[in-house]
């Protein structure tokens, strides 16, 4: 039942993580969010080492998106094009976030913001999606049929050079959008240490209006390049991936990621929508109670949030 | 010189002598303090979820014993501490260093220490919490005055990693046996710890024996720790290629197995 982590150094229950694997791959499958959000804490909370388990979570997701990406691949929800240049716009916004948070750190009171933002940005998503999806619900039971929204940019948007077409999300753009809502998520996903699935599902949906499940197939795409970046970074530099712990959690992972898919065909793009919104709202609240209620131990090791 | 020092070692082996002759003619049948530790070699490896230790050896009957199994030199403790940000938000604030403490520290007694020995003899010996209280001095990142609360807050962090432990009246006697079943917490970091029995009489320490723990990585677990730490490019890249090729692997299973899904 037990098994030893030689870089965490310490000693899991194997079923328990392989099961919380499983749980967070449905919700990978399902959302096209990588869940670090969600596994981190959970990680935490067995006893691993915030720095490790946020690192190797980032080795996990890599079998869990692939896993993902093939399963969205074959029913046709990824689009490539859009999936590289959100990529490479999130590989200059990393890279600017991190020397941002060096600056914010040597400026001192950095960590405060840093949860400002990671709370308000949580918040504000889920809201939103929530209150917007809720919207579009009640407007099907109403008997309509939803309204395809606009599938161009209006306005100042489709005044902008470089418009390309992307036909598998039905959408035409310049391709400067995707790149800077790329920069976007990678600042802000670098200075809250996060992946930023939860941030560039909802741009993918309400800016880049593209439709629901190829906005899931993509994101899981573009997730598995960036989480393959961060776990080499990660193992090369801080020694902080446990190979093993991310072995048992990708057992689980991989074949939630399978069945989250499965499920998500049987359900509607709003109510997906509803659902994750329903989650980052549970784990924002889940977070703010944590910062205004006393923690039981007042000392801890070094690393994580 | 060379005289000297012959004369010298001449003394000790003659002070040696009379001690000994002196201790078989005293009426209690005084008995040297042993220690036996096992296992004395603890691998940790892949289903590794701690140890059973088990402490015997003989003593003096009559005699109190403690047990202290524990780091074998001090070390300093770098740990975050929380407070409240801008008085609204728990938060990491900074580093508090804990300086002269040890990082494992277990204690085993056949009876209450208070009862024992006395506060001055704990803490010449370095019984009990508050004995390391006294050696071990505080510093905050920001410089701010530590006060001894920080302390309790410590020894909670320690006790709840299961690092720090004290259980009175587990070690029992038997005649001139004594014998001690301790757990050894998964959490303790390889290196190797000291187990200490002190033979305790009218509230002094008069007989003291030692043995070494050594607590090391062993197999699978030392192979793929080395390989992260020495080879981290090779490491990194094997992580994720297992990775993909697992996720891959399941992905193609399922197109199989689901049919037209």
């Amino acid at each position: 039942m037990f098994m030893y982590l030689p870089i965490a150094l310490t000693s899991v229950n194997y079923l328990l993580v392989t099961g919380l694997g499983l749980f967070v791959g449905l919700l990978s499958g399902l959302f096209g969010v990588g869940g670090g959000f969600l596994m981190t804490p959970l990680l935490m909370m067995i006893g691993i080492p915030p720095t490790i388990a946020a690192a190797t979570d980032a080795n996990q997701i890599v079998a869990a998106s692939a896993s993902g990406t093939l399963a969205h691949w074959r029913l046709g929800n990824v689009d490539v094009k859009m999936g590289i240049y959100l990529l490479i716009g999130g590989f200059i916004g990393g890279a600017a976030g991190v020397q941002v948070i060096k600056v914010l750190r040597a400026s001192g009171g950095a960590d405060f913001l840093i949860k400002m933002t990671y709370v308000v940005m949580l918040g504000l998503v889920g809201s939103f999606m929530f209150v917007e999806s809720l919207h579009a619900l009640r407007k099907n039971k109403a008997g309509k049929d939803s309204a395809a929204p606009a599938k161009k940019s209006g306005g100042f948007l489709s005044k902008l050079p470089m418009q390309t077409e992307f036909v598998k999300s039905g959408v035409t753009h310049s391709a400067l959008v995707p790149l800077a809502l790329g920069v976007f998520v990678g600042v802000l996903a670098a200075i809250m240490g996060v992946g930023g699935g939860f941030l560039m599902v909802p741009v993918m949906i309400y800016m880049l209006r593209m439709p629901m499940h190829v906005v899931v197939g993509t994101s899981l795409f573009q997730i598995m390049f960036t989480c393959t970046e961060v776990t080499f970074l990660q193992s090369y530099s801080n020694h902080t991936v446990d190979f093993l712990l991310a072995l048992l959690l990708l057992i689980g992972s991989v074949f939630g990621a399978q069945i989250g898919t499965i499920f998500g065909r049987k359900l509607k793009g709003d109510q997906l929508k509803i659902l994750l919104s329903l989650i980052v709202l549970a784990v924002t609240v889940k977070i703010i109670l944590e910062l205004v209620m006393e923690p039981s131990l007042l000392l801890a090791y070094a690393g994580g949030h | 010189m060379l005289r000297n020092n012959i004369r010298s070692y001449g003394r000790v082996l003659l002070a040696a002598t009379a001690l000994f002759v002196l201790s078989a003619l005293t009426a209690e049948p005084a008995r040297a303090l042993t220690c036996q530790v096992t296992p004395d070699n603890i691998g940790i490896s892949l289903i590794y979820n701690g140890a059973t230790l088990t402490i015997t050896g003989e003593s003096t009957p009559g005699d109190d014993l403690i047990v202290k199994v524990s780091s074998t030199q001090y070390t300093d403790v770098h740990l975050k501490y929380k407070g409240k940000a801008s008085g609204i938000f728990w938060m990491k604030l900074g580093t508090m260093e804990f300086k002269n403490v040890p990082n494992v520290y277990m204690l085993y007694s056949t009876g209450p220490l208070n009862n024992m020995m006395g506060a001055e003899a704990r803490a010449a010996n370095q019984i009990g919490y508050d004995a390391i209280r006294a050696n071990a001095t505080m510093e905050r990142s920001d410089h701010a005055e530590v006060g001894p609360e920080w302390f309790d807050q410590f020894l909670k962090f320690k006790q709840k990693e299961k690092l720090y432990s004290i259980t009175e009246g587990t070690v029992t006697r038997n005649g001139n046996q004594f014998k001690l079943e301790a757990h050894w917490p998964f959490q303790a970091p390889p290196e190797t710890y000291n187990v200490q029995v002190l033979a305790v009489r009218n509230g002094q320490v008069v007989e003291q024996a030692t043995a070494p723990i050594t607590v090391a990585q062993v197999g699978m677990v030392k192979k793929l720790s080395g390989l992260a730490f020495n080879n981290a490019a090779v490491y990194g890249i094997m992580a994720i290629v297992i990775a993909m090729v697992a996720g891959f692997a399941v992905g193609a299973i399922f197109k199989k197995g689901g049919g037209s899904h």
